[in-house]
């Protein structure tokens, strides 16, 4: 908190000595390229945080933009103003909000399809603002907007957008260190495992998709009275191309990469283009290096120093509250399920029940349909037949975040953390899943979040207590642990656990068994473990079942599966 | 029929045909590659360049195309090299670095040419008698020249065994190289090839449209819609998309006006993006 | 090429007073040099017409320091590059306006850069518009020596009617104003002249547009004569196919604004039964536009850029500059205003005289000869239709 206001006042102290130290003009054309380093930030967010790249923000821009235009001409000078221009600003970001609901909404990874949706959209935009003569004015734009009243003149200019650069920087600092940020960065590395800690994936990049979009109807709101004029132009593909190359080139990945880059670029662009001939060449030139060599743009030189600096969260660890989970128990039911990948039928026909506590095998040959058991209880894969229950409601086809609120975890075979998140962000992260409602994520404390069951686990495992640590940089066996105890810290009632030992040493191994063992003691759950080592089942299983062909072949106490005949036939030449 | 539908009908089936060539390259580059070439656009302009120096030289048309296709091709491989190979696994550096070369080839062009328009007469002028309508020879010698090739190349796709390696390689790339086909290798010649057709979709339009600098940002957006709405790997996915997207956007054009048939083609383009990204024909 | 470099230092030198201050007074110094800025396209879609822009200009201050300059000072021309967005442009104007103590602006560039650039300088400054657009231009302080639709549409309307028998008249445009507002003015004649338009369409700007079904469109209509309102690319693109269909043989062609660059894009073998009618080809006869060719060529060689209206006319807007601070004796808004009425000055084809801002001047209606254009027809004086009041 208070790092986040030295943070925020000194962005403010820059700002206003700016104009004392460079002069009132260099004041004045800062003022345009404030409102562009805004919208710039958006598509900073965006791409740089959240992991989409948009390609059509100036339509954002210039929705803002005509709808502050509009208002200021039919209500000059009238206090309905204050209501309307703020009103302006939202629109654009509730149609970014709404565009991305239904963009994003049950899709992983849109990649480039997204970006060119909004690359359409945007020369659509251009198309209908360029031909709508009776409202946009058409091709000469809105002109005769007047200022805002009493504030009117070029030198009022840089204050009105300097003042809402500092609220934007402040309010996205808070934004990307709030939980939210956190959870817009785990976006960005891995939907999957966000969706497995019970986190709506699509209303978040919407929510970020929309903010973007605020960002972007905010500076539109400010460019009509301050050009007096908009044009086709601020909709267009050249401004969102631009944007996007700024946000580029002083670096996505930042809050300030996008903010400097725009003024960067702006300022030599304004310099240079009536004196070097060469100087898109050079920029184009610029911006291939940046892309090819240097992803984090100029901001990301000073990151390590950037991070050295940051400071530790301070104050005392505070008890995350219990989870609640609605009744019904831990019974999972399969009745009849028959699914297929392509062609390839994987289940057939299977009927199985997991109904009591404790550590259930799920055995069988490869190809037996083991993990797309997984897959279709924890809703990634369609179920053609059948149904599947769980705490005794039907959830076929839930899709993971719904059935991970009905406290499923589940932990991947290669293990599925945010490599570029801190051990502490990664634990945290399961933390909130679980427990935080959507407006928590915007208060700074939940980063202190602890339970009881982290700090034992953490005793258990010294690393887990190093928070700053990246989890990227951690050996394969504690990544395996770190997955494992974000699921549990989720405190689920089932848990899913797909060959949680493969690839560990002997020691490793030992210690894996030895908490899986210990949380089924402590929290008195269900675990649900692939395992192809017989050793290792033998070892934990309470329970076996035997799948082979996409059905269930056998089911009993490790003693009664060693006796069947049937499994000893599919598995005949002896068990791995 | 009415000469007029007739004529209508046959801008149809040109405007269908130049798109699938012009898209084709940049159906095997991103259909391989996962590399969305921006620059595609600018090599066509390269190309159309390369015709316009070939008929001021006084040399014969046809010896424009091997000449673009060579230069594009050339070009292809210095990309590739230089930039898109190090990408391969980013798919939107691959977009923004292209795009910025598509910047630096536009910019490089008129330092060589100027932005002037360079005019390009028919090699084939005149009209011919299509059942009572005159249609100009020259257009319809592209149709049937691009229709013949997309037939050739659709069955020599079906039959070859480069054929089945590119499929392999679209379908699961590191499973083609685990059964040891060279993608390496084979994503440099996919990328030239794309480059090198870039080039002869250049040759074909010269005539037709004013060339310069910036002529190729008005076949990029088409070109990769097509290949979004058909889907990628397969030919027929790629005359599907090319029928969709060139056939919507000469329809409307024709019932209505172009500013009717451009917002028709974006749209369907937003709603292929949407719905249904990986297109009509895509290979599963 | 007098040019001052722009340093941080000069920023901070622009002072915070006249920033803030609504007029710019100001107290010139014979010894000071009279500033013009200039917008042009030095970048954008019409970067090609910047280089003839600039060379048009520079020639005009040339030969306006080698005679004394304005009001006894020399001409210093600063270049602003107007082919960015608007936003961009408007920048520029405050940096010339407040840190440069620019004495006037000269500006060939498209509508929605002049409404913003008006916006900006709020008359504190004159402004002169040089190249051809759609009319209705009266803000104060602001000159136009555009061609606008009466000056273009009323020659070629009646050569179409008058002399070509045309009675059915097909429209096409891009899809903005000037088109919109110069087939107005043509709808006006036609009905007039007894002809009448039988098709009327707008092709998208700025996107990637084929004619092949427009062309098939009117070979249907079966119109006498096409009127072309379509600019740069589509306007060549358009020309090519409408030949390519043998549509040249069938019917006349007029386009409002076809200049030398887009004609040579069209081709000589295209060009058959195409007409125009603009105040300024390279071909126009003359005493004065033989001498403004033949200094253009002592001055910039062999390889000068290529004339056209769109370049030429701010050869025009620095001479009316001297034409109007001369007879005002000065730079202030209402003197010029009132001095602007009646004006004479120099273009490059010869002088013209200025009525309600907006020049009365001779109209040369071209027919295409291969990639030249053939001077038909001199309507002399032609008014702009144009009533801007005085202030």
């Amino acid at each position: 908190m208070g790092s986040w206001l030295a943070h925020s006042a000194a962005v403010a102290v820059v700002l206003v000595l700016l104009p004392l130290g460079l002069g009132d003009f260099a004041a004045y054309q800062l003022a345009l390229y404030f409102l562009y380093a805004i919208a710039a930030l958006g598509v900073g967010l965006c791409w740089g945080s959240a992991g989409f790249l948009p390609l059509g923000q100036a339509m954002f821009v210039g929705i803002g933009g005509y709808l502050s235009g509009l208002a200021l001409i039919q209500f000059k000078g009238s206090a309905l103003l204050l209501v309307l221009l703020p009103l302006a600003a939202l629109a654009p970001g509730l149609l970014a909000f709404g565009l991305g609901l239904i963009l994003f909404r049950g899709r992983r990874e849109t990649g480039p399809y997204f970006a060119l949706i909004t690359l359409a959209l945007s020369l659509l935009a251009f198309q209908i603002a360029n031909g709508w003569n009776s409202v946009t004015g058409g091709f000469n734009g809105l002109k005769g907007i007047p200022g805002l009243p009493g504030l009117d003149d070029f030198s009022h200019a840089y204050w009105i957008s300097a003042a809402a650069l500092a609220v934007v920087i402040a309010a996205t600092s808070w934004l990307s260190k709030a939980p939210a940020g956190v959870l817009w960065r785990a976006v960005a590395q891995n939907e999957r495992r966000v969706a497995f800690l019970g986190f709506d994936v699509t209303l978040t990049k919407a929510a970020v998709f929309g903010l973007s979009g605020v960002l972007g109807g905010i500076a539109g709101v400010l460019y009509a009275p301050q050009q007096n004029l908009v044009t086709p132009q601020l909709v267009g593909f050249t401004l969102s191309a631009e944007l996007v190359i700024w946000a580029a080139v002083g670096g996505r990945g930042s809050l300030y990469g996008p903010i400097l880059g725009t003024i960067l670029i702006g300022v030599l662009t304004a310099e240079l283009r009536n004196t070097f001939a060469y100087w898109e060449v050079l920029l184009a030139i610029i911006f291939i290096v940046v892309v090819r060599w240097a992803p984090q743009g100029l901001v990301g030189f000073a990151l390590p120093i950037v991070e050295r600096l940051r400071p530790r969260p301070r104050g005392p660890a505070r008890e995350a509250p219990a989870r609640v989970l609605p009744g019904g128990g831990a019974a999972v039911a399969f009745e009849g399920i028959a699914a297929s990948a392509g062609p390839v039928q994987i289940l057939d026909g299977l009927t199985l029940a997991v109904d009591h506590p404790g550590i259930t095998c799920l055995i069988g040959p490869n190809g037996a349909g083991k993990t797309s058991c997984f897959n279709l209880l924890t809703g990634e894969l369609p179920a053609a037949a059948g149904s599947v229950r769980f705490a005794g409601r039907a959830i076929t086809g839930l899709p993971p975040t719904g059935v991970t609120r009905l406290g499923i975890a589940r932990k991947f075979q290669i293990p599925n953390v945010f490599p570029g998140l801190s051990v502490a962000e990664n634990l945290n992260l399961a933390l909130w899943g679980a427990r935080a409602r959507a407006r928590d994520l915007l208060k700074l404390r939940l980063h202190r979040w602890s339970s009881p069951l982290l700090r034992e686990l953490s005793e258990r495992y010294p690393f887990l207590a190093e928070g700053r640590n990246r989890a990227g940089d951690l050996s394969h066996g504690e990544r395996q642990i770190l997955e494992l105890a974000m699921a549990l810290a989720m405190e689920p009632r089932l848990l899913l656990l797909d060959e949680p030992c493969a690839g560990l040493s002997p020691e490793e191994t030992h210690r894996v068994i030895d908490v899986i063992r210990w949380a089924r003691r402590r929290l008195g759950l269900a675990i649900v473990i692939i395992e192809h080592d017989m050793s290792l089942v033998k070892e934990l299983a309470d329970r076996v079942l035997v799948l082979h062909q996409g059905k269930l072949l056998a089911a009993g106490s490790i003693a009664e599966i060693q006796a069947d005949p049937a499994v000893r036939a599919v598995y005949a030449g002896g068990t791995k | 029929m009415d000469p007029l539908v007739t004529t209508q009908f046959l801008n149809i089936a040109f405007g269908i045909a130049t798109l699938a060539v012009l898209a084709l390259g940049l159906a095997i580059v991103f259909g391989l590659l996962g590399v969305l070439n921006i620059a595609h656009g600018e090599l066509v302009m390269a190309g159309a360049y390369a015709a316009w120096i070939v008929q001021s030289a006084g040399l014969p048309y046809a010896l424009a195309v091997p000449l673009a296709m060579l230069a594009c091709g050339l070009l292809g491989w210095l990309i590739e090299a230089g930039l898109i190979r190090p990408l391969y696994a980013r798919p939107f550096d691959t977009l923004l670095a292209t795009w910025g070369l598509s910047l630096l080839l536009r910019k490089t062009a008129e330092a060589i040419w100027g932005l002037g328009y360079k005019s390009v007469a028919l090699p084939l002028p005149g009209t011919v008698d299509v059942l009572g309508a005159a249609y100009p020879r020259y257009r319809l010698m592209l149709i049937v020249l691009c229709l013949a090739g997309v037939a050739a190349l659709a069955a020599w796709f079906a039959k070859s065994g480069a054929g089945t390696r590119i499929k392999a390689m679209v379908a699961n790339p590191d499973l083609a190289q685990a059964v040891g086909i060279r993608t390496g290798r084979l994503a440099r010649n996919a990328f030239v090839a794309g480059c090198a057709l870039a080039g002869l979709g250049g040759v074909m339009v010269a005539p037709l449209t004013p060339v310069h600098p910036f002529m190729g940002i008005d076949y990029i957006l088409e070109s990769f819609f097509v290949l979004v709405v058909g889907g990628l790997g397969s030919v027929a996915g790629l005359v599907a998309g090319a029928g969709i997207i060139g056939g919507l956007g000469s329809l409307v054009s024709a019932v209505a006006d172009r500013t009717a048939g451009y917002t028709a083609v974006l749209v369907i383009a937003i709603l292929f993006l949407w719905l249904r990204p990986r297109g009509l024909l895509a290979r599963a | 090429m007098q040019k001052r470099s722009v340093t941080r230092r000069g920023f901070v030198a622009g002072g915070a007073a006249i920033l803030a201050a609504p007029v710019v007074l100001r107290h010139a110094r014979a010894a000071d040099p009279f500033k013009i800025g200039l917008f042009y396209a030095a970048s954008g879609p019409a970067a090609l017409f910047g280089p003839t822009q600039k060379a048009s200009a520079e020639l005009a201050v040339e030969q306006i320091n080698k005679n004394g300059g304005i009001l006894g000072r020399q001409v210093q021309l600063l270049l602003a590059d107007a082919g960015g967005p608007p936003a961009e442009s408007t920048k520029t104007a405050v940096r010339l306006m407040v840190q440069e103590k620019c004495d006037l602006f000269v500006g060939s560039h498209d509508s929605a850069t002049r409404e913003a650039l008006v916006g900006t300088i709020k008359a504190r400054v004159p402004y002169i518009y040089t190249p051809i657009y759609e009319g209705g231009e009266c803000a104060p302080n602001t000159y136009v020596l555009a061609d606008t639709p009466e000056q273009q549409v009323r020659p070629s309307i009646d050569l179409l009617t008058k002399e070509k028998k045309v009675k059915n008249v097909y429209l096409i445009g891009n899809d903005y104003v000037w088109p919109r507002k110069t087939n107005d003015r043509v709808k006006q004649y036609l009905t007039a002249g007894g002809g009448k338009v039988i098709g009327e369409e707008y092709v998208p700007l700025g996107a990637p547009n084929k004619f092949e079904e427009a062309v098939t469109r009117i070979k249907g209509a079966k119109p006498d004569a096409v009127v072309i309102t379509l600019v740069g690319a589509d306007n060549v693109n358009f020309n090519r196919t409408f030949a390519g269909f043998g549509l040249d043989k069938e019917m006349l062609r007029a386009s409002m604004l076809l200049e030398e660059n887009t004609l040579l894009g069209i081709g000589a073998e295209n060009s058959k039964q195409l007409y125009n009618c603009m105040s300024y080809f390279s071909s126009v006869p003359g005493a004065a536009h033989d001498a403004f060719k033949a200094a253009y060529k002592a001055k910039f060689g062999e390889k000068a850029p290529q004339l056209s209206i769109i370049g030429v006319d701010c050869f025009a807007g620095v001479y009316c500059a001297k034409a109007l601070v001369e007879k005002a004796k000065g730079t202030k808004a209402a003197d010029l205003m009132a001095a602007s009425e009646g004006l004479t000055f120099s273009t490059a084809t010869g002088p013209v005289t200025m009525k309600n801002r907006h020049p009365d001047k001779p109209m040369y209606l071209a027919e295409c000869e291969g990639t030249n254009f053939k001077i038909i027809k001199t309507f002399d004086n032609v008014g702009s239709g144009e009533a801007c009041k005085q202030a």
